[in-house]
């Protein structure tokens, strides 16, 4: 696969995507965070856009030149960090157990 | 990179030392310590390789939010280091991609 | 089973506050916090905090967080460590994870401190081993005692980057400068001078244009910028260093409060979007409160006095209080949040949830 140059300007760091990318998409139409993660994947990784949310939103808020609040927060969906399928599945309500003691115990 | 030993202000305890196997290589961390604490002070900062664009990535955020630190941990892959305390010999190996199938669901993040 | 008056999200000074004030009212509490040790981001506050007495004046965050765990565990505080929420339910259930097991947890009440998050800056070179938030040099170098590099260019004046570097120097550390993209420092003057006088040259109207290396950051070139922040042509400079700290501000963490359908507002002198809430610190969902940098981006005298808020509010709904103890405590909590937020610095701050509770009455 074609790569830019070593060190891309790169804002999804989760899903390796680029500053050039997201634009792309933005020119291509994109006009929410949600529609720039349709298109190139970004805010789909393992942080879920914690980390490239607040720099998406403002390269969407300069290009449509719109205050930088009508992009934010973007779709917020359960879970709100990423859990193994099985789990959320088996999902259990609390034991007694936990009703006693005090100190922090793990 | 290295073990801040003199401080004016914090107590430096000597913790006792715990050997763990990183990329096949025993290495010491030392007791209570995150395993990116622990490759950190032996000078590792690279920890995995990412899956599209093959490029190095190691320690960003520091508070397991990030999860450009993560790493294979006995085998489990996409482990944040810096979330994991040591354990006496820990298997670290770096990741490359997003460790064995790939997918968001296996090993726990 | 599972049942709680209060569960508390986030055991940092807010969610500590907020466990250790509605447990003295008499409710049941249940603290849940991701990381293995409480205290958040207080453990790695070495430097010594300001305000009054009561605000603990002089005293090092971490020893700060020494205390607030020790009255929790006296009273009785519930703990639960390593546990992540991945859920919020309505008619207060909520689900943790350990990453072995997941659980259902129930709660009248429940008060959200999840704190906040790091802002990232994007450039060529951003993903490099060595570049790395303030805060990740922070914790790594106060709690985990280890420099994560040697020779650090930090980003970004305000009190997290002047403070750092001040850290980082203590620790033994070279910081080559510290990049101001605005034309002036944006952090308290006593922290600026304190890093200057430390020799450290504070550039402002600069920013990192990119960070070089193959398998880990080697140099990063600078520039000027002008007052719109765009680099200005021929002012390019190389600086050769190992590690690169980005201190850009910080945002809320609102997904739990998000998925719960609480409302937002934006708010910049607070970090961003955040839940609207009141001065009791309630949001517009009935069973959630919030404290801390999760309600705006302060410190963590303000994150404390607001959990103790939060946790007394949460107890009088419940019944623990009457209204004119409850009303007592607000005033007595209302008066020191606004001396911590007192000074041309807090003013903006003030101001900033002042609007946010008139928005919400």
């Amino acid at each position: 696969m074609e790569h830019d140059a070593v060190n891309a300007e790169i804002v999804c760091r989760c899903e390796e995507v680029t500053a050039d990318e997201i634009m792309e998409a933005i020119r291509n139409g994109a006009d929410s965070l949600d529609a720039v993660k349709k298109a190139t994947r970004a805010g789909m990784g393992f942080c879920q856009g914690r980390t490239c949310k607040r720099l998406i939103a403002r390269m969407l808020a300069c290009y449509y030149e719109m205050p930088v609040d009508r992009f934010l927060p973007g779709s917020l969906r359960l879970p709100v960090t990423p859990v193994k399928l099985s789990l959320l599945a088996e999902t259990e309500d609390a034991a007694d157990e936990i009703q006693e003691g005090s100190a922090c115990e793990k | 990179m290295r073990r801040v030993t003199n401080h004016p202000i914090l107590e430096i305890e000597d913790k006792a030392e715990i050997p763990i196997v990183v990329d096949g290589k025993t290495l010491y961390a030392r007791e209570g310590e995150t395993v990116a604490a622990a490759l950190t002070a032996n000078g590792i900062r690279v920890f995995r390789h990412t899956a599209k664009r093959h490029e190095p990535r190691g320690l960003f955020c520091g508070i397991g939010q990030c999860t450009d630190c993560i790493m294979e941990i006995d085998g489990v892959p996409n482990q944040r280091t810096c979330m994991t305390i040591v354990r006496e010999g820990m298997v670290v190996n770096t990741q490359n991609g997003n460790g064995n199938s790939g997918g968001k669901d296996d090993g726990h993040v | 089973m599972g049942m709680y008056d209060v569960i508390v999200v986030g055991a940092g000074p807010a969610g500590l506050g907020a466990a250790i004030e509605a447990k003295k009212c008499g409710a049941s509490v249940l603290l849940l916090d991701e990381n293995d040790r409480p205290g958040g981001q207080l453990f790695k506050q070495i430097h010594k905090f300001f305000g009054s007495k009561e605000h603990y004046a002089g005293t090092r965050g971490y020893i700060i967080g020494q205390n607030l765990l020790n009255e929790a565990d006296e009273l009785g505080v519930e703990f639960r460590l390593g546990v992540r929420v991945w859920g919020l339910y309505p008619g207060g259930g909520v689900t943790a994870t350990d990453g072995e097991t997941s659980v259902r947890y129930f709660a009248r009440k429940i008060v959200l401190a999840t704190g906040a998050t790091e802002n990232a800056l994007s450039f060529p070179g951003c993903t490099l081993p060595g570049v790395m938030t303030a805060g990740a040099a922070q914790t790594m170098t106060n709690v985990q005692h280890v420099l994560p590099g040697e020779r650090f260019v930090m980003v970004g004046s305000g009190n997290v980057g002047l403070i750092v570097t001040y850290q980082l120097l203590q620790a033994g550390a070279k910081v080559c400068c510290i990049l101001e993209a605005a034309q002036k420092i944006s952090g308290y003057g006593v922290h600026a001078a304190k890093v200057r006088r430390a020799g450290v040259p504070i550039l402002t109207g600069h920013t990192i244009l990119r960070a070089n290396g193959t398998d880990g950051v080697e140099s990063v070139v600078t520039a000027k910028v002008d007052e719109r922040f765009r680099p200005i042509e021929g002012t390019e400079e190389t600086i050769e260093c190992d590690t690169v700290t980005l201190a850009v501000g910080l945002s809320p963490r609102i997904e739990l409060a998000g998925v719960s359908g609480c409302k937002m507002a934006y708010s910049p002198a607070l970090g961003g979007m955040l839940p609207l809430h009141s001065d009791d610190m309630e949001t517009t969902c009935g069973n959630i409160l919030i404290a801390g940098d999760l309600s705006g981006i302060e410190e963590a005298s303000t994150a404390l006095d607001e959990g103790r808020m939060a946790g007394c509010r949460a107890a009088y709904a419940l019944g623990y209080r009457t209204s004119k103890e409850y009303e007592e405590t607000k005033r007595a909590l209302l008066n020191r949040l606004n001396a911590l937020r007192a000074g041309p610095f807090g003013e903006k701050r003030r101001a900033a949830k002042e609007a946010l509770w008139n928005t919400m009455r």
